[in-house]
C-alpha cells in the first residue's frame, strides 16, 4: 500500500468513518510497522497521560517485609551450603587433589632442597679438613725431622685460603729453618699468597737474611715474577755481601735489570 | 561511575550474593507496585504482589541465565503473579466492568470530584473500566517504556501482535474516556 492510501485510511479512521474491514487493514499496517501508534489521533496524548498517571507510594512495610524475606533466604541458603559441603561425592575429589598437591609440593621441596644441603655439608666438611690440615701442619713444623717439616710445608698446597697462623709459620720456616729444602718449600708454599701485601713485604725483608744461594736465586726469580720494585734495595744488599757467590751475584744483577 | 546493569546484579544474586537483590528491589519496587496498583487499585494487595515477585525471583534465581533483559524477566514473573492472584480471587475480580461505577463514588459527589480532579483522574477511571488484558498491555507498555519486542517476550507473541494489542487497548480506552467526558 502506498503512502497516499495509508494517509487516506488514517484520515478515515481518525474522523471515525472507517469500517471494520478498514480497521482490520489498519491493524495489519500497524503490525507491519507501516503505521505508528502515534500517527493515530489522540493516542500520543493518552499514552502521555498514562505515563503521567501517578500511583501511590508503597509503604515502608514493603521494605521491611522484603528485607525480612532476604534474611530468611540467606539463613536457609547458608544452612544448605553447610550440609552440601559434607557431601562425600564432592569432597573425595577435593581431598584427592589436596593430597596430590601436598605430595607434589613435598617432592619439589625435596628436590630443590637436597643439593643445597649437600653443598652445605661438603662446605662444612672441607672447612673442617682444612682446619685439621692447618693444625697438623703447625704441629709438624715443630718437629725435629726435616722430612716432617717438609711434609708440613707441603700440606699447605691444598689450601685455598690460609690463615694468618699458617702464613706466619711458613714465613718463620723460610727465615729460620736450618734445612735449605724446607726453606725452599716454604718459599714455594708462600707463592699462592703473594697477593697479600703484608706477605710480599715479609718476603722482601727475608731476602737479605738468606744465606743459601739456592734460596737467594729462588727469591730473586720470585721477585721478577712479581715485578716487585721494592725488592731491588734488598737484592742490592745481597750484591754487596761478600759471602754471596759471584755466579749468584750475576743472576741477581740480571733480575734487578728485569725488575 | 555507571551503575551496574540489572543483569550484572541479577547474576550476582544468582551466584549467591543475595544482598545484591536489595539494589534491584530499590530500582523496581515502584514500577512493579505501579503495575499491580494499575491492575487492582489496592495498595495492600499490590504490596503483597510485589513481595511475591521478589520471592519468586529469589526462589528461581538459578533460572536466570543473563541472556535476556532482567526487567523483561521480572515483568514476566509479575504477570504470572498477577494471574495467579486473579485466579485465586476470582470472585473479587469477577466483573470489574460492572464494579467500576461504585469506585466513582456516589451521584452527589461524582460531579464535584470530576471538577476538582484533572483529566488524569478521568483516565484512571477509564483504565479501570478496561478489561483486564487491555489494562495489562497498557501498563506493560508504560513500565516497559514501549519496548514492544520485550513485551512480546513477556506475553509470548510477536512485536507486531503487541502493537495491535496496544492499538486495540488504546482504541477502547479512548472510547471509554470520551464516553466519560460526555457523561461528565
Amino acid at each position: 500500500m502506498d503512502a497516499e492510501k495509508i494517509q487516506e485510511l488514517l484520515f478515515r479512521y481518525n474522523s471515525g468513518q472507517a469500517g471494520a474491514d478498514e480497521i482490520k487493514e489498519l491493524e495489519t499496517l500497524i503490525a507491519d510497522g507501516f503505521v505508528q501508534l502515534e500517527d493515530i489521533e489522540g493516542f500520543e496524548r493518552i499514552e502521555g497521560n498514562i505515563l503521567a498517571m501517578e500511583t501511590p507510594e508503597p509503604s515502608s512495610s514493603l521494605n521491611n517485609r522484603f528485607y525480612q524475606m532476604l534474611r530468611e533466604e540467606k539463613k536457609t541458603t547458608a544452612s544448605t551450603d553447610w550440609r552440601a559441603s559434607f557431601n562425600w561425592n564432592n569432597l573425595i575429589p577435593r581431598f584427592a587433589f589436596a593430597a596430590l598437591t601436598l605430595l607434589v609440593g613435598l617432592g619439589v621441596g625435596y628436590l630443590l632442597r637436597s643439593p643445597a644441603q649437600k653443598e652445605q655439608q661438603i662446605e662444612t666438611l672441607s672447612h673442617e679438613i682444612s682446619e685439621l690440615k692447618e693444625m697438623m701442619m703447625l704441629s709438624m713444623l715443630e718437629k725435629e725431622s726435616a722430612t716432617d717439616r717438609l711434609k708440613a710445608v707441603n700440606l699447605t698446597q691444598g689450601m685455598d685460603q690460609a690463615s694468618i697462623k699458617v702464613t706466619a709459620a711458613l714465613l718463620q720456616a723460610l727465615n729460620n729453618d736450618e734445612n735449605v729444602n724446607v726453606r725452599l718449600a716454604a718459599l714455594d708454599a708462600l707463592k699462592p699468597f703473594t697477593k697479600d701485601s703484608q706477605i710480599r713485604e715479609a718476603l722482601i725483608r727475608s731476602i737479605a737474611n738468606q744465606k743459601s744461594p739456592l734460596v737467594q736465586v729462588a727469591m730473586a726469580e720470585l721477585m721478577v715474577a712479581l715485578q716487585e720494585k721494592a725488592a731491588v734495595g734488598e737484592l742490592q744488599k745481597l750484591l754487596k755481601d761478600s759471602e754471596t757467590p759471584s755466579d749468584i751475584k750475576e743472576k741477581i744483577q740480571e733480575s734487578i735489570k728485569v725488575i | 561511575m555507571e551503575a551496574l546493569s540489572d543483569n550484572a546484579l541479577m547474576i550476582k544474586v544468582r551466584d549467591g550474593h543475595l544482598d545484591t537483590l536489595g539494589l534491584l528491589f530499590a530500582r523496581y519496587k515502584k514500577p512493579l507496585f505501579g503495575f499491580f496498583y494499575g491492575m487492582n487499585k489496592d495498595v495492600d494487595l499490590s504490596e503483597d504482589l510485589v513481595q511475591n515477585v521478589f520471592y519468586r525471583i529469589l526462589k528461581y534465581r538459578y533460572l536466570f541465565r543473563g541472556e535476556g533483559d532482567f526487567k523483561t524477566w521480572m515483568f514476566h514473573i509479575a504477570r504470572n503473579v498477577n494471574h495467579d492472584n486473579f485466579r485465586k480471587n476470582k470472585l473479587r475480580h469477577k466483573d470489574p466492568i460492572e464494579n467500576w461505577q461504585d469506585r466513582l463514588g456516589t451521584e452527589d459527589n461524582r460531579l464535584s470530584e470530576f471538577k476538582k480532579d484533572d483529566e488524569l483522574h478521568l483516565l484512571s477511571v477509564a483504565m479501570e473500566k478496561l478489561p483486564e488484558d487491555k489494562r495489562e498491555i497498557l501498563l506493560l507498555s508504560k513500565y516497559q517504556d514501549k519496548k514492544y519486542k520485550e513485551i512480546g517476550e513477556i506475553l509470548g507473541c510477536s512485536e507486531g501482535a503487541v502493537k495491535v494489542k496496544v492499538f486495540r487497548a488504546l482504541q477502547e480506552l479512548k472510547a471509554v474516556y470520551t464516553e466519560l467526558e460526555k457523561y461528565n
